[in-house]
């Protein structure tokens, strides 16, 4: 790795300085202390683990977040960002991790929206002709400007809203996640007009996971770990193998697999072929009951569509499941539930929990009809069902009666794992993300947890973005990438080829 | 090549709505076997202005994803104002309610936007304070319009099928479109009601956009009632659900979405014209009173699931499963 030089090139103005920012949400710091300049024509990356911190530094940066402490400069005056118009009027563009082109609208529409330039009445014909120069800057040639933006695909929803952001007149643009939908001919498209907004004099931060598209595109890299920045290099000296290595911190390799010897069990879940169209090309798998299997993918990798093709939850789902020797129907959520598929989604307040019901009734929410007869539930049964489960799920006995929302993000996860545990119907544990948003005690009781099922003969297996989780948890780790499974590790992995096979596929340099 | 199903069409629904009601309304003399009068324009037209801006107070409000209740409430405090402040001007009185209106709906919307309270609470709380207003205004009674003037202004025929009210209303729905189709409004509201966070992403000023809003829905539906009561010639402290009812089937025939996102003015007058032709044509056609509720319950049935998702999917994997076949 080449010598630190934080500098921009001389002669050239920092136009972006981050000073010393941080932010922490409930207590729980996620940037502690982040620093970084950006030139005038600079493309400056960041680039950091899950949870490094660089979201909530974008959402500072663009006016979303205010910072707990620190301080944005641009052209060395501070500035507050109190808000995504403010952050505009003083030119800082966006595009964001989330795609935020407004489906209802149309090409134009979504391009003049929010615009600080555009004045109060629409001119449609200059408009016109500006909206179309820049979807054909984008490549976007077969897209009309009045055409409504449901009508497009996911990927020219992306470029669209890459577009809008570059046609803005931002001395500034933050750029999010900006490729992880996109095809690599489509990537190729943003990054030659990334660089004519930055040839143009514009500060450029871009943000992503693809660490040789970082090295490609940018001219400089901050990386950051567990919310600070933890080095400033130019990205000329920089290998994806040094990347990893400084993102992870001391010796990744150290985080190894232990693998657990093979239990003798016959085959219990057989995935043939399963397609989601747009999302996952062919994933096949055949799990072993007693195992754990991990599914490691960026956003976008379609590691959380298998468990949700899986659960039932994507009805244009095609190929094959067998669950002993028997098909499951794996298009509707009911019948997968039937045939002894549990899932835990990754959203625990959308698609799990019942915030405002006690630990009690969401523990038993999903068995109420075990519970009693002709549809009435018995109290006495519910109770004990509950404190059982309480137990299994290592929850404490005397909040059962307390609402989820009071609770703890870790022991909300442990209610919404606990509900599928302890029945004799539940043959497959799917979870997405399972210790998302959970401190550290709470992570390792629900490994433990997970662990006890897969000893219970559960075939288990889980999505998750984290590489410790990963190495920790899973006795075989599939890493996916655009849909497709990249590597099979039964035994032998480690962090650093986990992250290369999740972020830069099979042939990456 | 796989082909994406487009979106719907956004003006589908209240074309099918008018264009039903249009074909029935024209043949209405083959069953009664006296020709259509323009009097009977006129009169359909006089329903438009009934609940036309009442239509389009909820209208906008479901285009950004809202729903405004309270415009029943308005609607009769509205009327209970324009009558009591307009005995000797009637310009006065309007304004007075307009006035009113406007204030009603920029609190609510100040409610709604910056505490972030769902608009149906809000919206149902004011309806009813609002009912209690129009009861303490008049002593629970009905009050008696006394301006001749006015009352024969309101309702004189101007170029045989319009009068002054059903311009006033067709002048609001011009404007609507005029502003919602001109400036920059017209794609903050829906996308407001589409995609919230989106719209805050890309800077749209949610909160002063819902207070605008709410105010216009509070102006219109009180500039209605004002008018209605002047028609009347008198002012009911309680209208009862019913116009409320038949706003929100005018709304939905308009094409807008309970979820939001979608909808135009024009689309609104059509479903609110359609509304209106309905109830003429029952009453043209001398059947029962009863029978307008039904018509209306089949009216939207039908046009809601012509233009229902089920029903589209249905069509879209018929026709490729024949497509397959044919290939």
């Amino acid at each position: 790795m080449s010598a630190p030089t934080a500098e921009p090139a001389p002669g050239s103005e920092p136009l972006v300085t981050v000073e010393a920012l941080a932010r922490g949400f409930a207590g729980v710091p996620a940037v502690r202390r982040v620093s970084f300049t950006v030139g005038a024509g600079e493309i400056h990356a960041l680039c950091g683990h899950n949870g490094a911190g660089k979201s909530t530094v974008v959402k500072m940066l663009s006016g979303q977040l205010a910072p707990d402490a620190g301080r944005i400069l641009l052209d060395g005056k501070p500035v507050a960002l109190r808000n995504r118009q403010a952050a505009q009027r003083l030119g800082v563009a966006l595009v964001d991790q989330e795609l935020s082109v407004v489906p209802a609208l149309t090409v134009l529409e979504n391009m003049q929206l929010g615009d600080i330039d555009a004045g109060f009445f629409k001119r449609r014909r200059a408009a016109l002709r500006r909206c179309r120069e820049v979807l054909d800057d984008m490549g976007l040639d077969r897209v009309r400007p009045d055409q409504p933006v449901a009508a497009l695909s996911m990927g020219e929803r992306q470029l669209v809203e890459i577009a809008k952001a570059l046609s803005q007149r931002a001395r500034v643009v933050i750029l999010d996640e900006p490729t992880a939908t996109l095809s690599e001919a489509e990537s190729r498209r943003v990054f030659a007009a990334v660089r004519r907004v930055a040839a143009r004099g514009c500060a450029v931060v871009f943000v992503s996971h693809r660490l040789s598209e970082v090295l490609e595109l940018c001219d400089t890299v901050t990386v950051l770990r567990d919310g600070r920045d933890v080095a400033t290099r130019p990205a000329a000296g920089l290998t994806v193998d040094g990347l990893i290595v400084t993102m992870l911190g001391e010796a990744p390799h150290r985080l190894e697999a232990t693998r657990r010897p093979d239990p003798d069990l016959t085959h219990a879940l057989r995935i043939g072929g399963l397609h989601v169209p747009g999302r996952l090309d062919g994933f096949t798998l055949t799990a072993r009951a007693g195992r754990i299997y991990a599914l490691a993918g960026q956003l976008g990798s379609g590691a959380s569509d298998v468990l949700r093709a899986l659960a039932g939850l994507h009805p244009q789902a095609t190929g094959s499941v067998e669950l002993r020797d028997r098909s499951v129907p794996f298009r509707d959520p009911v019948g997968a539930a039937r045939a002894g598929i549990a899932f835990v989604s990754n959203d625990r307040k959308g698609e799990g929990l019942f915030l405002g019901k006690s630990v009690a009734g969401n523990l038993v929410a999903t068995r109420l009809d075990r519970l009693g007869a002709g549809g009435l539930v018995g109290a006495g049964r519910e109770r004990r069902t509950a404190r059982s489960l309480a137990g299994l799920a290592g929850l404490p006995a005397d909040r059962l009666a307390d609402p989820v929302l009071a609770l703890s993000g870790g022991n909300q996860q442990k209610v919404f794992v606990g509900r599928s545990l302890g029945r004799d119907d539940v043959h497959v544990l799917l979870l997405d993300e399972p210790t998302r948003g959970v401190d550290i005690g709470g992570r390792a009781a629900i490994h433990r947890l997970l662990r006890d099922a897969a000893d219970a003969g559960l075939v288990v297996v889980f999505a998750s973005t984290e590489l410790e989780e990963l190495l920790e948890l899973g006795d075989v780790i599939l890493t996916m990438r655009d849909g497709r499974v990249v590597s099979t590790y039964d035994g032998g992995a480690n962090g650093a080829a986990l992250m290369r096979d999740m972020t830069e596929g099979k042939d990456a340099a | 090549m796989i082909r994406r199903p487009g979106p719907r069409p956004e003006h589908l629904v209240p074309a099918a709505a008018l264009l039903l009601v249009v074909i029935a309304f024209a043949g209405t003399p083959l069953v009664t076997g006296t020709a259509l009068a323009t009097f009977d324009v006129y009169n359909a037209l006089q329903g438009l202005a009934q609940i036309g801006l009442l239509a389009l107070a909820i209208g906008l409000t479901m285009i950004a994803g809202e729903f405004d209740l309270s415009v029943v409430g308005t609607y009769a405090v509205g009327g209970m104002i324009a009558v009591q402040a307009g005995q000797s001007s009637a310009v006065l009185g309007l304004l007075a309610a307009v006035a009113a209106g406007a204030a009603i709906g920029a609190v609510q919307g100040g409610l709604i936007a910056w505490l972030r309270i769902p608009s149906v609470p809000v919206t149902l709380a004011a309806y009813i304070a609002l009912l209690g207003l129009a009861y303490a205004l008049s002593d629970g009674r009905s009050i008696t319009f006394t301006n001749r003037e006015a009352i024969l202004w309101v309702d004189q025929t101007v170029a045989g099928v319009f009068s002054p009210r059903s311009l006033i209303t067709l002048g609001g729905f011009a404007l609507a479109a005029v502003v919602l189709g001109t400036t920059r409004l017209g794609a903050e509201l829906r996308a407001i009601g589409g995609d919230r966070r989106a719209a805050r992403v890309a800077g749209v000023r949610v909160e002063r956009n819902l207070v605008l809003l709410f105010t216009a829905s509070g102006t219109l539906a009180a500039l209605g009632g004002g008018l209605l009561s002047f028609s009347f010639a008198s002012a009911n402290p309680d209208p009862g659900l019913r116009p409320l009812l038949i706003a929100a089937v005018a709304a939905l025939l308009g094409g807008v979405s309970l979820a939001g996102g979608r909808g135009t003015p024009a689309g609104l007058l059509a479903g609110a014209l359609s509304v209106a032709l309905l109830a003429q044509i029952v009453a043209v056609a001398y059947l029962p009173d009863y029978s307008t509720q039904l018509f209306y319950a089949a009216l939207l049935a039908v046009v809601v699931a012509v233009d229902s998702p089920g029903l589209r999917r249905t069509v879209a994997r018929v026709r490729a499963r024949t497509r397959a076949v044919e290939a």
